[in-house]
């Protein structure tokens, strides 16, 4: 197989605060390859979004990475790259979407103006040309009549534009990796969907690597070759999309498939929650992050920390000492 | 009809043609809930589902009188709120209360569980200490937390999804009639979410409560509800028991909601939105007809002329459209 694009080599990535070292990231190794798509899901505080960061190279001063950690794009080790070399690398090769795109829109440039910005940066346009590209890629994303809104600014436009917009500026370097942080969470459900084959679309078009980040297993769902759950800074389970929901091995991830309303169930059904909250991460307990709440614990799991194990066949790797098969999909 | 009439004893709240209009600010009037009308039955949950900006929490506002909506009226056991004189209203307040979708920011950040879950005893006249300290313990441990470590703290201490259930506690004191729930579990992580619907759930067998339950979730909504009210651009799209509406939706806009809804099963195909490509018109300057034809792709001319009534195709079943779907 071809080397993969991105290598992320156990990424510890912790923030010292008032009350310690809080363990946002705590050993996280994956591979992603040209062209694929990894769906990251875990619910608010998993370190999803942290370890996005972490790639783009994004983190507070009071950040902490660990020795061994190591990211490397297209093989070159991003840790060892200057500011420099890391600025010319963002926004080119690797691009990143957020959540509220007014966080990485300018509200006093035009739409126009800040696509055509990243072209004359890191390609050299010319103001004409740039402002041209900036019309075929507003088309790209779906956006009516381009060469009116490309004057606009963004508080003309809604926030599914928006979010458009942001994935236009995104694309125009054409990056070969985009990650995209919940890019559809503030959005209805009819733009969600729209954003959503959007992105699909222009990452198998453009044979780029994505990295969908959501707290909704519905989102990745449809939309990803593969999908990685974390659960308090780690990767607890990591399999092929429709494997992860047909072998559901880790019993967080179970559990959390569980907890989810569907529109096909009956009214007044019980949902299966899950009880208790996630483990502090300044002071974890010893053993499975995930023992205190888990149906299945033993113990084994309370002593030992289980290894993110892959199993034989390399489909499919899970951290924990006794993996269910329970296909929650029927 | 005689099925109505029999139940007419049973209907805790009756909103008819409810209007909540606001200035835009330039001039220009907002159309936030534009006659909409509908029952919910004694311990009945309804829920009301749309987009954001449809009008659905204007229409739960309204009902709460807060603040009072520009036309209509708007029956709780019979007794029109919207008509009854301010200092009339406060004494039944208690009949009614809401719960928030941001469960921190609707907690006072300054005073202790005890006084927020308490509050509401005031209105009750004077209590001992001894018995309020008795009913705030009681409501904190039926909401499912630990009365004895809650009460003495702030709110800021708890997580998301404590705070909903002391917002509960709160809302339950006084032993309401309605509930209304305004998006309660949309800032809420999954395993949260799960855990305050099924407490939601129970509440509502032991308190005897009657819901009206607001959510853009339409998976959640029916988890939640015997009956679903679909609201678009301030009107009601259609109305129907829940199983019925997400079996056969007859609306339009129910039916391209529904589509759009992502499954967390990859097996399942990925739905068509069957729904005109564009923006939600604005509220200030509403479509003539039906609200919703900009974007629905059966629009005739007709749709643009007169605005569909709402119509019953099944029992229970309402919808305004004049081409709805079938099957």
């Amino acid at each position: 197989m071809a080397m993969p694009l991105l290598q992320v080599i156990d990424q510890r990535t912790y923030f010292e605060t008032g009350r310690g070292l809080l363990r946002a990231v705590d050993g996280v190794d994956f591979e992603l390859h040209q062209g694929r798509t990894l769906g990251v899901v875990g619910e608010s505080g998993c370190g999803k979004t942290v370890l996005a960061r972490s790639i783009m190279g994004l983190l507070p001063s009071n950040t902490r990475v660990g020795e061994g950690s190591r990211i490397i794009f297209d093989g070159r080790d991003l840790g060892a790259l200057d500011e420099k070399s890391l600025r010319a690398l963002r926004g080119s090769e690797i691009a990143m979407i957020f959540q509220d795109p007014m966080t990485s829109l300018n509200p006093v440039l035009t739409v126009g103006k800040q696509i055509g910005e990243t072209l004359i940066r890191h390609h050299g346009l010319s103001r004409h040309a740039a402002r041209g590209r900036a019309v075929e890629l507003l088309r790209d994303v779906g956006i009516p009549q381009p060469e009116v809104r490309v004057d606009q600014y963004p508080h003309q436009l809604s926030g599914g534009m928006r979010q458009r917009v942001a994935i236009a500026i995104a694309l125009s370097c054409q990056p070969r990796l985009l990650i995209a942080d919940e890019p559809t969470t503030a959005l209805d459900v009819t733009v969600q969907a729209d954003i959503l084959d959007l992105l699909r679309r222009q990452q198998i078009e453009r044979d780029m690597s994505m990295i969908l980040i959501t707290h909704d297993m519905g989102v990745v769902a449809g939309r990803s070759d593969e999908v990685a759950v974390m659960y308090a800074g780690r990767i607890v389970e990591w399999a092929e999309t429709p494997e992860l929901f047909r072998n559901t091995r880790m019993p967080y991830t179970a559990a959390l498939l569980n907890s989810i309303p569907r529109v096909d169930d009956p009214p007044h059904r019980r949902i299966d929650a899950i009880a208790g909250r996630p483990p502090d991460l300044i002071h974890p307990p010893k053993g499975c992050l995930f023992a205190p709440r888990c149906g299945h614990v033993e113990q084994r799991c309370r002593r030992h920390s289980p290894p993110l194990q892959l199993a034989s066949d390399g489909t499919h790797a899970q951290a924990c000492w006794f993996p269910q098969s329970v296909g929650t999909t029927p | 009809m005689n099925r109505q009439r029999q139940d007419d004893h049973d209907i805790i709240l009756a909103v008819r043609d409810l209007v909540v209009e606001h200035d835009g600010g330039d001039g220009r009037t907002v159309h936030a809930v534009s006659g909409i009308s509908f029952d919910i039955r004694r311990g009945e949950t309804l829920g009301l589902v749309g987009e954001s900006g449809c009008g659905k929490t204007s229409a739960a506002r309204a009902v709460m009188q807060l603040p009072r909506p520009t036309r209509g009226s708007v029956h709780l056991e019979g007794m029109n709120l919207a008509a009854l004189p301010r200092k009339d209203l406060r004494p039944l307040r208690a009949k009614f209360q809401m719960i928030f979708q941001d469960p921190i920011a609707s907690l006072n950040p300054r005073r202790r569980v005890r006084d927020i879950v308490g509050g509401p005893l005031a209105v009750q006249g004077e209590l001992g200490t001894e018995e309020k300290n008795r009913r705030i313990a009681e409501v904190l441990s039926d909401v499912g937390l630990n009365a004895e470590q809650t009460m003495e703290r702030l709110p800021h201490e708890f997580s998301g999804g404590q705070c909903q259930r002391i917002s509960l506690a709160r809302a339950i004191i006084l032993e309401p009639k309605l509930l209304i729930c305004d998006e309660p579990v949309s800032a809420l992580d999954v395993s949260v979410q799960a855990q305050i619907l099924n407490l939601l759930e129970e509440m509502k067998a032991r308190h005897a409560l009657t819901m009206l339950f607001i959510s853009h979730d339409l998976a959640v909504v029916k988890h939640i509800s015997d009956r679903v009210a679909v609201m678009y651009l301030g009107k009601l799209c259609e109305l129907a028991p829940a199983e019925e509406l997400y079996r056969h939706p007859g609306h339009p806009y129910t039916a391209a909601l529904l589509a759009a809804v992502p499954a967390p099963d990859p097996k399942r195909p990925l739905g068509r939105i069957d729904m005109v490509a564009g923006e939600l018109p604005s509220p200030t300057d509403p479509p003539s007809g039906c609200r919703f034809r900009t974007r629905c792709p059966h629009a005739q001319p007709l749709c643009a002329e007169q605005e569909p009534k709402a119509g019953e195709v099944s029992p229970g079943h309402t919808i305004a459209c004049h081409f709805p779907l079938s099957g």
